[in-house]
């Protein structure tokens, strides 16, 4: 199999959920390993499979996997408590137990578990001391969204200290910041040095998802990091005159023929498609062979299939209104999904405000044609802080002093402003589910449970505040527990990672006190009624997840693969109908 | 010199913008307080968030705090407590320090707790 050609000491892979980022870096790592090398993988996603993929228990420093082959999993709701405990412990029985309980909850957000992350992450890439035994560091990073922001942090934070001398600096709780300032400037350094750093973009031989990656692609050069190689993975090719197969060929090969023009120019690697996926150390040797695998003689699963997703949207349609939340790892379809409901509760009569809160987003892609009854929205980040500093400084600037506005002005350019910005807009649109539909396709997994901690945060913040507290954020976490006005789907694939992922998303959603409406499994091939021979293998390979499913769901829907893209008006309604 | 320091409630910033919703007063407070340094007194801030161990090294802090957290803001003037659980005017800020205020505003509400307060989600 072709892996990415490494020579530089760190590797990062990026690219969208469930694009085999993690599989891909371990190949790598067990490769470079094998090869002689010491590597050592850190996973800093928030949903890290990476104890799975390698068979091995990890914590948060270095752990043997084999000879030569290390990794470690930075956990950022761990290093947050870590940084909380080294910042209160010391006070514990000097100060009052109230005055310890509020220092507390002043690192208990979403701001601290970012920042606690990425501080440890510098650690490993801003201090070499901390990895001098290693040859080779892959980072098998988190989804697109959050990689880029973690990403894009050291150069806005070190811009933000530069520039903020008043000394007023809104840095939240990471007052020793400033204290980290070298720290973060040699991680800087290191990421856009092409001797040292390759960033590998991951992404399927899909058109949306080679979108992605071009997008991302942009955004890593105009940050400096310019050292970058594409990874196809999961390319198909047809054996056999298998409709499906067909389809399945034909689409990966056309996406391959229009990949975008600044993808085109990086270097490039593919991988087949491998029915059993890469999961545990024989299946990613196994990979490492350079001859195709034959594929294992596999009778049809006996399974029960769940009903498609018209049952659904009966049961969805009945209320007349409220918010349809579609969750799950990235690149399962949930944007699909998302669109092919709010059609079809549109061609019903019902208004719809089909929206996202994902920075990835790309709905619009996906349904272009207008509908008289469905209004397509984001929430876009940069937008709505720009709205919010407007807001802000009209409301509480209007009657300050010249010296006093331009301190209100500097404290709203804080990394903080962003995430209070964004919560004031999924607050107004979740409130849009009074009196219409409102159907979300939200962020990828870890960055939608930052979303719920801080919707908690803010829901104990607003029962204690007086005053004039917007009236839909005051209503949020009410309405998301309320099962009659919100539903939550969960969406998977009938595949061990994204199964596994949406069971811990169902748990972290108990936890917030949501209990999810349904789950559906998208892109079942053993639904779409193929016969080749390695689809087949695959499909004997789905049918424990499904059963798994139906275990842990109140409801399910099935959508099959289609040889129709779900994309546009005819294809997203073959999604509802298939 | 005069010395004036400020035992802030746990909070993100000093002027508040991180909080669920901003105050004016705690902005107007940040922009006084650099209004009272010009005058020649020399100015501490500590955030119990960020700086607890200005806190703990002051008893008489401490033992506000113990009787209850609506306390702080707690201002001091060369280390005597003048003033507790509120934001005082620039007009109040210059009679503890024994200054000719100017050019003072109306404060819109003085608020018991910061306008950043805890767990806003932002920190």
């Amino acid at each position: 199999m072709a892996l990415p050609d490494v020579r530089t000491r760190y590797l990062f892979f990026t690219g969208k959920g469930g694009v085999g980022k993690t599989s891909l870096s371990c190949a790598t790592g067990l490769a470079l390993a094998e090869a002689g090398q010491r590597v050592l993988i850190v996973s800093t996603d928030p949903a890290s499979n990476l104890d799975e993929v390698l068979e091995t228990p990890l914590g948060a420093t270095p752990t043997q996997v084999l000879p030569g082959l290390f990794a470690l999993n930075i956990d950022p709701e761990a290093a947050a408590a870590a940084y909380r405990e080294r910042m209160v412990g010391p006070y514990r029985g000097i100060l009052p137990d109230a005055a310890i309980r509020s220092m507390e909850e002043q690192f208990s957000g979403g701001c601290t578990v970012e920042i606690a992350a990425f501080d440890a992450f510098a650690e490993l890439l801003g201090l070499p001391a901390r990895t001098v035994d290693f040859d080779h560091v892959i980072f098998d990073t988190a989804p697109t969204g959050h990689t880029l922001r973690l990403l894009t942090l050291p150069s806005a934070w070190s811009e933000f200290l530069d520039t903020n001398a008043g000394g007023a600096s809104c840095l939240g709780p990471l007052s020793g910041l400033d204290k980290q300032k070298d720290l973060y400037a040699a991680t800087v350094a290191e990421l856009a040095d092409p001797a040292r750093t390759t960033v590998v973009l991951v992404a399927r031989p899909e058109a949306a998802a080679l979108r992605e990656a071009e997008r991302t692609r942009a955004e890593l050069a105009e940050l400096g990091v310019r050292n970058q190689w594409l990874a196809v993975n999961g390319v198909f090719v047809a054996g056999s005159g298998d409709a499906i197969a067909g389809a399945m060929s034909d689409r990966h090969a056309g996406a391959l023929a229009h990949i975008p023009v600044g993808l085109n120019e990086l270097p490039r690697s593919e991988t087949p498609f491998v029915a059993r996926g890469m999961v545990g150390l024989a299946a990613l040797r196994a990979a490492l062979q350079p001859v195709g695998m034959a594929p294992e003689a596999c009778a049809m699963p006996d399974v029960a299939l769940p009903a498609g997703l018209a049952p659904l949207i009966d049961q969805l349609a009945a209320t007349g209104h409220g918010v349809v939340m579609t969750m799950g790892k990235g690149g399962v379809g949930k944007t699909s999904v998302a669109a092919a409901l709010a059609l079809s509760l549109a061609r019903r009569g019902h208004k719809v405000l089909l929206t996202t809160t994902d920075p990835a987003a790309h709905l619009s892609w996906t349904l272009e044609q207008a509908e008289p009854n469905l209004r397509i929205g984001r929430i876009d980040p940069a937008a709505e802080v720009a709205r919010h500093r407007d807001d802000v400084l009209a409301r509480a600037g209007a009657d300050l002093d010249p010296n006093a506005r331009a301190m209100l002005e500097e404290d709203l350019r804080s990394p903080c402003t962003e995430e209070i910005a964004v919560f004031h807009a999924f607050a107004r649109t979740v409130e849009e589910g009074r009196d219409a539909f409102v159907v979300l396709d939200t962020a990828p997994t870890g960055h939608t449970i930052l979303l719920m901690d801080s919707a908690e945060a803010y829901h104990r913040e607003v029962l204690r505040t007086r005053g004039d507290m917007p009236e839909a954020v005051r209503q949020l976490l009410p309405r998301l527990r309320d099962p009659d006005f919100t539903r939550v789907l969960i969406v998977t694939l009938a595949e061990a990672t994204p199964v596994h992922e949406a069971e811990r998303l169902q748990a972290d959603l108990r936890r917030a006190q949501i209990e999810p409406f349904a789950w559906i499994i998208n892109q079942s091939l053993l639904a779409s009624g193929t016969v080749d021979p390695v689809l087949a293998a695959r499909v004997g390979y789905e049918a424990p997840f499904i059963r798994r499913v139906g275990e842990l769901a109140m409801r399910v829907a099935l959508v099959p693969w289609l040889a129709e893209a779900p994309v546009g008006g005819a294809g997203l309604v073959g999604m509802v109908k298939a | 010199m005069k010395k004036l320091e400020v035992f802030d409630p746990a909070m993100c910033c000093p002027t508040g913008v991180c909080g669920v919703d901003v105050d004016p007063a705690l902005a107007q407070f940040a922009a006084d307080l650099k209004w009272v340094e010009a005058q020649g007194v020399a100015v501490a801030r500590y955030n119990l968030g960020q700086e607890p161990q200005a806190f703990a090294a002051n008893p008489a802090v401490i033992a506000e705090m113990q009787a209850g957290m609506e306390r702080p803001p707690i201002l001091a003037v060369d280390g005597q407590i003048v003033s507790t659980g509120l934001y005082p005017t620039r007009a109040q800020l210059a009679q503890k320090l024994g200054l000719v205020a100017t050019a003072d505003k109306p404060r819109i509400r003085i608020p018991v707790v910061g306008g950043c307060e805890p767990g806003s989600g932002c920190c």
